[in-house]
This record gives C-alpha cells, sequence and structure tokens, in this order.
C-alpha cells in the first residue's frame, strides 16, 4: 500500500492497489480495512452507482450480481450517432471491492464510488478504445487487460515458465498469499503493477479514458481528504494498475519519479529465477520496456475540465443479478481471473481450512470424478486417489505451496482421460470446467431499485393477469381477433420475445415470419418468469421506459442495419406482430428503399410473398398501410430480373417456381394495370428460348404458359418429346421437366391419353438400372398429385396397355409346390456350376 | 561417440547429467538418479549456467511445444500409474521418453520395440535352452526381457510402438503394472520378482498410422495418457527444424551452418499445409501425409547433405523441393498435386512480396513432379 504523508489540513491517503475478482487481493482488503478503520473508504467505481451501496451490502443480496449501467448519447456527447450504451461491473463474493464495501457496513465507515460516471467515460475514451471496445459483445467495467495483457507480461511469463497470466497471478499471489502479511503482499502487487505500468504507453492510456478517470478520482479523494481534515484517513480502493498514477497526482510529482521510487528495492536487484528453482513469492524485474512514462509522462493537459460533463437523465444505473457463468473470464468476458467457482470455494474454505486450495482442488476432483463415473462409466476411486496425488507432485514440481487450478486441470487430463485427448474423450475435462466455472445465480434484496422498464413490465403482468410471483411455466390460450385484450396481451407476449427475455414462447398459432399456420385463429403461449427475465428487461432498460418504447428503439437500431429485401420485410412482420403502429410506417418506407435497392431475385420474392401475406391479415391485425404499390415495384422488379434466372441449379428450383407462381399471383391481381401481366408472359418466352435452361424450370414455364392459354399441350408434347428424343444426359432430366410441369399444371396429364403415353414411352427407354437412378426425381414429380389423381393416372396408364386399373392390383398366385419345385432347380443349376468351376483347369 | 549413427541420450549428454546430479539438491524418489526438478530442468533447459567440475553448462531446452505437458509426466512417473504418451506420428514421442529415462534412470536403452510379431516371451521372459537342458529352469537359464531387468533393477522400460502389437500380447502387461510382481513359474518358490523402487512403463502410441491395435480399457486404466499435439507456432518448428539439424550435422561431422532463413521457409511450408492457412490467410488443400516436424527436419537435413557433397557446400533451393517432394508423395498421388497448388499460389505471392529466398523457392518449384 501506498500512503502519501500528511498535511495539515488534509486527512492521510492511503492507496490500496487490487485486482479485481482475487480472493487474496479480497482477503487483505478486508484485514487492512479492520486494521486501519479509516475515516472513509473510497472504491474505483462510476460514482453515479453510489446510491446502490446500502442494496450491495444488504443481508439479502447474493453474489454475484452486477451493476449495470446505461448511457444513451441524446446529447451527442460521444458521436452523432446518438447510440445507446451499456457495461457491467460484476461482483463476486471475493472481489475486493465488495469486501471493502462489506467491512465498510460491519464497522460503520462511510463508503463511496469515486471513479467518473459511465457516460463520461466513454465520453473521455477514443473511439474502439477503453469501454468502447466495439467487438466485444458485453462490456465490462472492471475488465484488468492493464494488468494482464502487454509484452512485459509475455516475457515474463515465458521466464518464469508460467502458461498465462492467471497461472502467474496465482502462483505468486494467491497461493498462499492470506498467510502473508498484508503489507508485503500489497507491497509485492504494487511492485508487478507498477511494472505494468511502466510498460504501457501514455497514449494508450489516454486513449482508453485512464489517465481521465485517474484525474478525477484523484479530484474525489482530494474532496474527501480536505473534508476529513488532519487526523483522518482515507482509504482508497483501486485497480493496481492506477495506484501509481494516483500517486503521482496526489502528491504533485512526476510519474517516472513516483514509479523509479516504487521499483526501487527490487530493481536489478532480483532476477526471475527458473520456475522451479525457487519458490520465491515475489516477482522481479524483467528489463522489458516500451517506450513509455519516460520523458512526456506529466504534459498531458491536467484537469477533468477538458470533458464536458454528460447529462445525468441520460444515464442508467441499476443492480442486476448476475452468473457464475457470466462472470467467468473464460466465456470471453475478460474480467479479473477465471475459474469463478473454484475460487469462490476458496473464499468459502478461508475460514475453516489452512490448506483451502488443497481442500478445493481435492473436492473438485472428487465432484468431477464422480461426475464422470456416471456419465462415461469408468472412472475409479483408484483415478481420483492418483489424481490427488499428483496434483501435490505438480505443486512440488512447480514450486508452489499448493496444488492450484492449473494443477487441476493438468490432473484431471492426466488421470482423468483414458486414450488420446479429443473431442470423444474429454468429458472429464469439460466436466471439471464446468464446476471451477460455478453454476451460482445471485439475488437482489427487495430494495433494490428497478429500472422503469420492470415496472412497466409488472404493471403489464397485471393488466392481463399475468402470474409472475412464482416460477413455474403457465399456458394461456389467445384469440386474437376476436377479443381485443387478447390481441394486446399476444401483442406483449410478443415484444418480450423481440427483447429476448425468454419470458414467454408460442407454442401454436399463426406464425407470420414462417408464413405458417396462417388459418390458425388462436395463439396459445406459455410464459415463466424468473429473475433471468428481470436481468434481462435491465439489460434492455437502456432502450426505454416501457416494453414498448424498448421494443420501438431496437426496431429503429435494426432499421439502421444492413438489411436485404428479405429481412426487412421479416421485420415488418415483427412489427406486424408486436403491434407497434407508430413504427410501421418507418419500417415500411425502408423496406421501400430496401425493395429498390436489391438486386437479389430470392430476396424480393421472399419480400413480396410476405407483403402478400400481410396485406391479406392488414384488417386483422389493424394496419392501415397500402401495400399494393410496393407489392407492384417488388413484381415489376422480378419480372425483369427474370430472364436471367434460367440456368439456376437443381437446389434453386423449389424458390424459383415458387416466385414463378407468386409473381402470377400478383399479375393477375385487381389493380394491376395488365401490362405486368403481358410483361410476366413476354419474360417467360424469353426464357423458353434459352437452351441451356434448368429443365424443371423450363417444365414449370411451361406449364405457366399453358395455364394462361398461351401454349397448347400439343406444344408442351413437343418440348416433352425433345427431352426425349435427346441425348442421355437430356433425356435424364426429363424427370426434373415433368417435376415442374406438374408443379404449374398438373391438369394436362388428363386431358387425353398423349401424355400418359409419352410417360409411358419414356419409361420404356430407360433401362431398369437407370429407372432406380431417375426415381426419385419421379417422385418428386409425381408428389404435386393428390392420392386420387396418382389413382387416375395408374387407371389411364393400365388402359395404355389394354388393362384397367384393377388389373394392376391383382397378382397371379405361386402354389407352393410351384415354388418348392423352382428352388430345387435354382439348388440344382448352383451344384452343376460349382462342380464346373473346380474340374476346369485354371 | 563417433562409432554411433545416433548415440543415446545418456551418452550425448553424459556431461550434462553429471552436472545436473552434482548440483540436485532436490528430494528424489527412491532409485531416481535425480530429483524430478532436475529431470525437469534436463527436458525444458535452464536459464543460468550451472557449474560443475569447474566448468559451466548451460542446459539448453530439448523438449518445445508444451512444458505442462512434460511436468506432468515427470509427476506421472514417481507415481504409481504407467506414462503413455499418444499422438501423431513424428511429434517427438520418441524423443520425450528418452530424455525422461535418460534422466530418470540413466539409462534410454531398456526397451521394448512393439511390432506385429512382438509375442509374449519378449515382453516378460524367455529361455537360454542349452542352459535351460544342462541345468534345469534356474534364473541363470532365464533370459530376462526389458521389462524383466526394469523390475529388477528398479528402472524404467520403455515400451516403443505398444498399439503396434497385438492386444492379447499388450495384456500381458496388465497384471506387472497393476501387482508389480512377475511370476516365473518354472522357478517355483524363487520365481516371484518383485519390482524394485523406481520401476514403471512408459509406452509411445501411435494414433493416427494403419496396422495400429486397440488398447483393452484395463490396460488403459494402468496408464496416465498424454496426448502429444504437433507444433502449432511456426517460429518454434523454424527453432526446432534448426536445433535438430545442427545436432545431426555435428554428428555426421558436416561442417555446414544451418541456414535460419531457409529453416524458416520450410517450417512456414510445413506450417501451412497442416494448418490449412497461409500467413496471408489463403486457404490451403491440406495433404493427407503426416506433415510432422520430425519430417521437416529430415527434408532440411537431406537437402543440407546433398549440398554439402554434391554442391557448392550451401544448401539450394532446389534441392529442398527436390527433398520435399520425396517426403510428401509417400501415400497419396494428389498429395503432391495439392503442394503444387500450395506454390502456385501462397509461394507465389510470398515471392513476389518478399523476394530474395522466397522467390528462389517459388522458381524451385519446377522440381515438384
Amino acid at each position: 500500500m501506498e500512503r502519501i504523508l500528511r498535511s495539515k489540513e488534509m486527512a492521510e491517503i492511503i492507496l490500496l492497489p487490487v485486482r479485481h475478482h482475487s480472493p487474496a487481493c479480497a482477503f487483505h482488503v478486508e484485514r487492512t480495512i479492520e486494521k486501519l478503520r479509516p475515516g472513509v473508504v473510497l472504491v474505483e467505481g462510476p460514482e453515479n452507482a453510489d446510491g446502490l451501496i446500502p442494496v450491495m451490502v444488504h443481508e439479502e443480496t447474493k453474489a454475484p450480481f452486477a451493476i449495470y449501467y446505461s448511457y444513451h448519447d441524446q446529447s451527442e456527447r460521444i458521436s452523432e450517432e446518438k447510440a445507446h450504451y451499456k457495461c457491467y461491473y460484476p461482483f463476486l463474493d471475493y472481489s475486493p471491492e465488495l469486501a471493502a464495501f462489506r467491512a465498510g457496513k460491519r464497522l460503520g465507515i462511510q463508503t463511496a464510488f469515486i471513479d467518473l460516471p459511465y457516460g463520461d467515460i466513454l465520453a473521455a475514451s477514443g473511439q474502439g478504445k477503453g469501454l468502447r471496445k466495439e467487438e466485444e459483445e458485453k462490456s465490462n467495467y472492471n475488465d484488468d487487460y492493464l494488468l494482464s495483457r502487454n509484452e512485459y507480461l509475455r516475457q515474463l511469463c515465458e521466464r518464469t515458465g508460467m502458461r498465462n497470466f492467471d497461472e502467474f497471478w496465482e502462483k505468486y499471489f494467491e497461493l498462499g498469499g492470506m498467510q502473508e502479511e498484508s503489507d508485503r503482499w500489497f507491497g509485492n502487487l504494487l511492485v508487478y503493477c507498477g511494472l505494468a505500468r511502466e510498460n504501457t504507453s501514455r497514449e494508450s492510456m489516454e486513449e482508453d479514458g485512464c489517465l481521465a478517470r485517474e484525474r478525477h478520482m484523484a479530484e474525489r479523494i482530494r474532496e474527501h481528504a480536505g473534508r476529513l481534515g488532519a487526523g483522518g484517513t482515507v482509504l482508497v480502493v483501486t485497480g493496481g494498475f492506477h495506484t501509481p498514477g494516483l500517486k503521482a497526482l496526489l502528491t504533485g510529482e512526476d510519474e517516472s519519479v513516483v514509479l523509479s521510487a516504487m521499483l526501487k528495492p527490487w530493481q536489478g536487484a532480483v532476477e526471475i529465477a527458473d520456475a522451479g528453482q525457487t519458490s520465491e513469492a515475489a516477482p522481479g524485474a524483467v528489463s522489458a520496456k516500451t517506450d513509455s512514462v519516460g520523458a512526456a509522462s506529466q504534459e498531458v493537459p491536467a484537469g477533468g475540465s477538458r470533458i464536458a460533463k454528460v447529462p445525468e437523465k441520460d444515464q442508467g444505473v441499476y443492480l442486476m443479478p448476475y452468473s457464475m457463468e457470466a462472470a467467468d473470464a473464460l466465456n470471453g468476458y475478460a474480467s479479473g481471473m477465471p475459474f469463478t467457482g473454484f475460487y469462490q470455494k476458496i473464499w468459502e474454505q478461508v475460514a475453516e481450512s489452512d490448506t483451502p486450495y488443497g481442500d478445493a482442488v481435492l473436492d473438485m476432483i472428487v465432484a468431477s470424478g464422480k461426475e464422470t463415473r456416471r456419465k462415461e462409466g469408468y472412472l475409479s476411486t483408484y483415478d481420483e486417489i492418483c489424481a490427488c496425488a499428483m496434483a501435490k507432485g505438480l505443486a512440488a514440481l512447480r514450486g508452489k505451496k499448493e496444488p492450484g487450478a492449473y494443477e487441476l486441470l493438468d490432473v484431471v487430463l492426466s488421470s482423468f482421460v483414458k486414450g488420446e485427448y479429443n473431442l470423444a474423450s474429454d468429458t472429464p475435462v469439460r466436466i471439471l470446467r464446468k464446476h471451477m466455472t460455478g453454476n451460482a445465480v445471485g439475488a437482489l434484496c427487495r430494495q433494490a431499485d428497478v429500472p422503469p422498464i420492470i415496472f412497466d413490465f409488472q404493471e403489464e403482468c397485471r393488466r392481463f393477469g399475468l402470474k409472475i410471483t412464482s416460477t413455474l411455466e403457465t399456458e394461456v390460450t389467445l384469440s386474437i381477433f376476436s377479443k381485443e385484450k387478447h390481441r394486446q396481451q399476444s401483442m406483449f407476449f410478443h415484444r418480450m420475445q423481440y427483447l429476448n427475455t425468454a419470458f414467454a414462447k408460442r407454442t401454436k398459432g399463426p406464425n407470420l415470419q414462417l408464413k405458417k399456420d396462417r388459418n390458425l385463429m388462436r395463439e396459445i403461449w406459455k410464459y415463466k418468469w424468473n429473475t433471468q427475465v428481470n436481468a434481462a428487461l435491465i439489460d434492455v432498460s437502456v432502450y426505454g421506459a416501457t416494453i414498448e418504447e424498448a421494443a420501438v428503439s431496437l426496431v429503429r437500431e435494426e432499421l439502421k442495419k444492413e438489411l436485404g429485401a428479405k429481412e426487412g420485410a421479416l421485420l415488418l412482420t415483427k412489427v406486424f406482430e408486436m403491434g407497434i403502429r407508430d413504427q410501421m410506417q418507418s419500417v415500411f418506407d425502408r423496406v421501400h428503399q430496401l425493395m429498390l435497392a436489391d438486386t437479389d431475385f430470392y430476396s424480393t420474392a421472399e419480400a413480396v410473398r410476405s407483403l402478400m401475406m400481410m396485406e391479406e391479415l392488414g384488417k386483422l391485425y389493424g394496419s392501415a398501410l397500402e401495400f399494393g404499390e410496393l407489392i407492384a415495384i417488388g413484381s415489376r422488379k422480378l419480372i425483369s430480373l427474370l430472364p436471367a434466372m434460367t440456368r439456376i441449379k437443381d437446389e434453386d428450383l423449389d424458390p424459383c417456381m415458387n416466385a414463378l407462381k407468386l409473381l402470377y399471383r400478383v399479375t393477375g391481381r385487381e389493380g394491376m394495370n395488365g401490362q405486368e401481366r403481358d410483361d410476366y408472359i413476354y419474360a417467360l418466352q424469353k426464357m423458353t428460348l434459352d437452351g441451356e435452361i434448368n429443365a424443371g424450370l423450363n417444365g414449370c414455364v411451361h406449364g405457366i404458359l399453358y395455364g394462361i392459354g398461351r401454349e397448347t399441350a400439343g406444344e408442351i408434347e413437343m418440348v416433352c418429346k425433345g427431352y426425349l428424343n435427346g441425348t442421355k444426359e437430356q433425356l435424364f432430366s426429363t424427370a426434373q421437366f415433368f417435376r415442374g410441369l406438374f408443379f404449374s399444371a398438373r391438369d394436362l396429364v388428363f386431358i387425353g391419353e398423349q401424355f400418359i403415353r409419352m410417360l409411358d414411352g419414356f419409361y420404356g427407354t430407360v433401362s431398369q438400372e437407370e429407372f432406380m437412378e431417375l426415381l426419385p426425381r419421379l417422385r418428386m414429380a409425381f408428389a404435386y398429385f393428390t392420392p386420387r389423381e396418382i389413382d387416375r393416372i395408374a387407371g389411364m396408364a393400365a388402359g395404355v396397355h389394354g388393362k384397367t386399373g384393377r388389373d394392376i392390383m391383382e397378382r397371379q398366385e405361386v402354389f407352393p409346390d410351384w415354388y418348392a419345385y423352382g428352388k430345387e432347380l435354382d439348388e440344382y443349376v448352383k451344384g452343376q456350376m460349382e462342380c464346373a468351376e473346380k474340374t476346369l483347369p485354371l | 561417440m563417433e562409432q554411433y549413427i545416433k548415440p543415446p541420450v545418456e551418452i550425448r549428454y553424459r556431461e550434462e547429467l553429471e552436472a545436473l546430479k552434482a548440483n540436485d539438491t532436490g528430494s528424489k524418489p527412491e532409485n531416481w538418479q535425480m530429483s524430478p526438478r532436475a529431470v525437469r530442468t534436463f527436458i525444458l533447459g535452464s536459464q543460468k549456467p550451472i557449474l560443475y567440475n569447474g566448468k559451466e553448462y548451460t542446459i539448453e531446452k530439448k523438449y518445445f511445444g508444451n512444458d505442462a505437458l512434460v511436468e506432468r509426466c515427470i509427476v506421472t512417473l514417481a507415481g504409481n500409474r504407467g506414462l503413455m504418451l499418444v499422438g501423431e506420428p513424428g511429434t517427438a514421442k520418441t524423443m520425450l521418453s528418452e530424455f525422461l529415462s535418460a534422466a530418470i534412470s540413466g539409462v534410454s536403452t531398456n526397451t521394448i520395440q512393439g511390432t506385429a510379431g512382438t509375442t509374449e516371451d519378449m515382453i516378460k521372459y524367455s529361455w537360454n535352452y542349452a542352459l535351460l537342458l544342462a541345468k534345469g529352469p534356474s534364473r541363470e537359464a532365464l533370459v530376462p526381457s526389458p521389462l524383466y531387468v526394469g523390475m529388477e533393477k528398479g528402472i524404467l522400460t520403455r515400451f516403443e510402438e505398444i498399439t503396434r502389437t497385438p492386444a492379447e500380447i499388450q495384456d500381458s502387461l496388465i497384471s506387472v503394472l497393476s501387482d508389480k510382481v512377475l511370476n516365473v513359474p518354472e522357478l517355483g518358490d524363487e520365481g516371484f520378482l518383485f519390482a524394485k523402487p523406481g520401476f514403471n512403463v512408459i509406452g509411445t502410441a501411435n494414433t493416427r498410422d494403419k496396422g495400429v491395435n486397440e488398447m483393452s480399457s484395463a490396460l488403459k486404466r494402468r496408464f496416465n495418457f498424454e496426448t502429444v499435439m504437433p507444433v502449432r507456432e511456426a517460429a518454434m518448428e523454424k527453432r526446432i527444424i534448426v536445433n535438430e539439424v545442427e545436432k545431426l550435422a555435428a554428428e555426421s561431422r558436416i561442417a555446414m551452418e544451418v541456414d535460419e532463413d531457409v529453416a524458416e521457409i520450410l517450417a512456414s511450408t510445413y506450417h501451412e499445409l497442416r494448418e490449412g492457412t497461409s500467413s496471408y490467410g489463403h486457404r490451403i488443400d491440406k495433404p493427407s501425409a503426416v506433415m510432422s516436424t520430425a519430417e521437416a527436419v529430415s527434408v532440411y537435413y537431406q537437402a543440407m547433405i546433398t549440398g554439402y557433397y554434391y554442391g557448392d557446400g550451401t544448401l539450394s533451393m532446389d534441392s529442398l523441393v527436390q527433398n520435399l517432394v520425396g517426403a510428401i508423395s509417400k501415400e497419396n498421388k494428389d498429395d503432391l498435386e495439392k503442394v503444387k497448388g500450395y506454390f502456385n499460389t501462397v509461394i507465389r505471392d510470398k515471392s513476389s512480396k518478399e523476394g530474395g529466398l522466397w522467390k528462389e523457392y517459388y522458381e524451385a518449384r519446377k522440381w515438384l513432379r
């Protein structure tokens, strides 16, 4: 820890460096607070969350939980996009920050956050830097990349023989860390943090808002110290990376001076010895310097004045229950240490055991051994014994005081996995990983403040009489088109679904998005409430104060994305289902734009289909949108694209034929001026002229032309014959041609005998093997007929051969003695042939 | 040392081993030559030189890729279970097992070489029939197997290519590994050989080759398995090639420097063909042949010898590519086509961007046929 000398009018300031989510650190923070009994404990964290501290330390509040910060950039402080931002600050039982708050409550010490509010941090960060990193789905306030990811660290790990920073940290700070004196422990951490800071460039610290935050924190610390006056003590708990910076700001010294003073006892003295050769518990100096503090240091414009404050009303801050899975760094959120479940165990066992790590490792070996045995069945107790012995051996070999998380992983890999390690054999390791992550979910006390969207949700649930006091699944049936209240309820469910809350799911009912079951008049929903629903709602609370508002903002966000006509129309169906009237027009306009811009045939066809469906259902869903023109635009576009669609692949045949059928329907609609129909026919005729047209599509086009009356059965027969008399490959595509033809004009078969005769002739031309090869495609072709029609075709086919349909069904009887005779004859011939084979000279 | 093509580890590194033993302060399991930490240092190297007989020895790193695996192996051998190294061909499983047994037991040659024709008496014991007839069954007439020797002396027994031996023969190890006793019924009451401390078995097994047998689960239970993966970093692969070729050259007395740049080209070729993507992001068809680092070492070494004896004492890209062809077109004809494709895309782009050696390498593609 770093003491800053008291002056006459200020309290003594003690800076305590921490790493987020570290049991040893939490332990020492707690102990230090107890020992020093400071006047105030200040903790790194956006200060607009101060109001949440009483809830955080309430007995009923159970970790893991997270502070959820949101910011809506309405004042364009960050960019012109007026975007929504959010981030999380997760707390576990063994987070030093939470330990500080809890100790504060127990001892009656005032506690407070001191960092810039979330919106201001964003405003101070460069594009794509710090909390404004865009690639990460969830951004974390307490991401300790500054401590764990830099070149200095990479070299340090390599030279100490550690796999990564987390193993390094565990070995030197966690294992046996709690037995150490707090002063010494913090001293070691400070040296490490100083080195990490020395190897981070000042520009990057400026870019990710780090320096602006430090300036603000220093300001707050000074205020508190001034308030307490001489004789008081201010204890400051911040990420270790900030400690040197804060000290420099508070003392007015140059940062390089502060750093070199911090590192002096170590500089050059200790060399990182061979891993394994020593169990020295302190990290030493490694000469890996990037151009860092050096000369530049304090030239950056001082003070937070550069940043104008962002408006309070645009910022939100709430507590939400969190889960171990979400908090585990291994799940990609990179917030502090991985293996949350493992360290939770350590934290729980600290008070009871002298060897918390050894005990936790044993527990985990037994737990995952038991589960492996249940799932895979091969593991014995002896395997577990060997694993425990090996964990101790590995710890001794690696110079660790006790086996830790990495020894645990190693022994399960060695002792539990039998055979080559691969996807098929890694079950024990996966089970262990799961145990090491843990499955605890946090809970908040009843006094916890929730965002308005939760109240809105509760209000809506009351309105519809939905039970949200139990977590049982309940089913409701809604007559959406006959009862207005049911329609309202369905809209609510749809909105909840759109907000990804996992609250309700529809098990039955019209599905506009997939265009299925449109004839159904009722919807059946299942809904279930649990704390995760609230967490999910808090998650979207940045988008609005009510469910409707949030859904509307998210729809608007989605409109900004790159979409195709198909996706645009799909979004419109969602808006339809959610009944967001005032957004319909804007989505509709966007679909209009997209329709004009999209040049993809299938996407446009799908969009037109969606639009037609919505037109049909418009009245039921209460929309006043005029789809006619949009559909006309879409169909004109499709017609213009048609001639280019001739050489499609077989797998595109279905969507293409469906599009042709759709166009047939659209161009025949009322309100079309007839020009469309002519263009359509012209396009179809043009398609048939392409010699390399896909056979199935060709069949479909001819079928439509026949249906419109532009072609006669005779002409189609000619085309058929063309395929039949063609070269072998063409002959084979006849089946595909029939498929297309029957899709659009299956009545052709029944208007005379020519077609049946032609089919009959076709079967005569192909050999047995070829027929077997064609069979699947022929089956597809005949799938468009109803069973009754197939029966009729069979009758006609029989007629061609001078039989009736009934004759096909009848088979001649085979008498048992005929069969016996035939079998005997077979055996005899076989015997004769075998004899002949033996006597033949080879 | 000169009379061997490849001297055993304990001879090649005699001085290093002696130095480590002399400086070893750690506690060691019974009958081990040195402590587990010293074994680790022998295999993974140390940064600080150690003093022995007035001379400084810097222990070089001999095994690359996965330090934690080596540590697990050492600890396994100190325990009650055998160690089984599995993995693709050419991932230095045998080399690692030699290092381990040379460091732990001082001898790496107590080895059973598994083949399809291995029989149970090769694993346990057989008889000197002349003596057997003359004196009857006695210890004198018994011909001990490496396993027998290991148990008797308390040293490690290596079992190479264990999966090549038929499953029923492999299973003769089961009772020995669990009870640590071998019964020779012919010797009557004196026929029990109880294993001395320090005895253990290191097996190596290939998982990808043709003609390997599955191990019974009873035998699997007696081993801790370690899967040795191919080296995943091109830089590491280059370092291995340079190290190994230097060693081979010194043994064959070829006075030629290893060219780091050529090694880098070769390492990146092997690496990219194995991974299926190039450093520029091209997607590459992977050959079916095993693209192991050991193969890369031998390709380099062959090309080096060619240059030394037939060329002008330098390694030419032409001979490198010629040897590459020999290494790749073993199993499948398509592999050569895939490598040609690789040259015509990846190497072409690299040669136009990097120039120099890459250009020569690209021009040598004419030998790919």
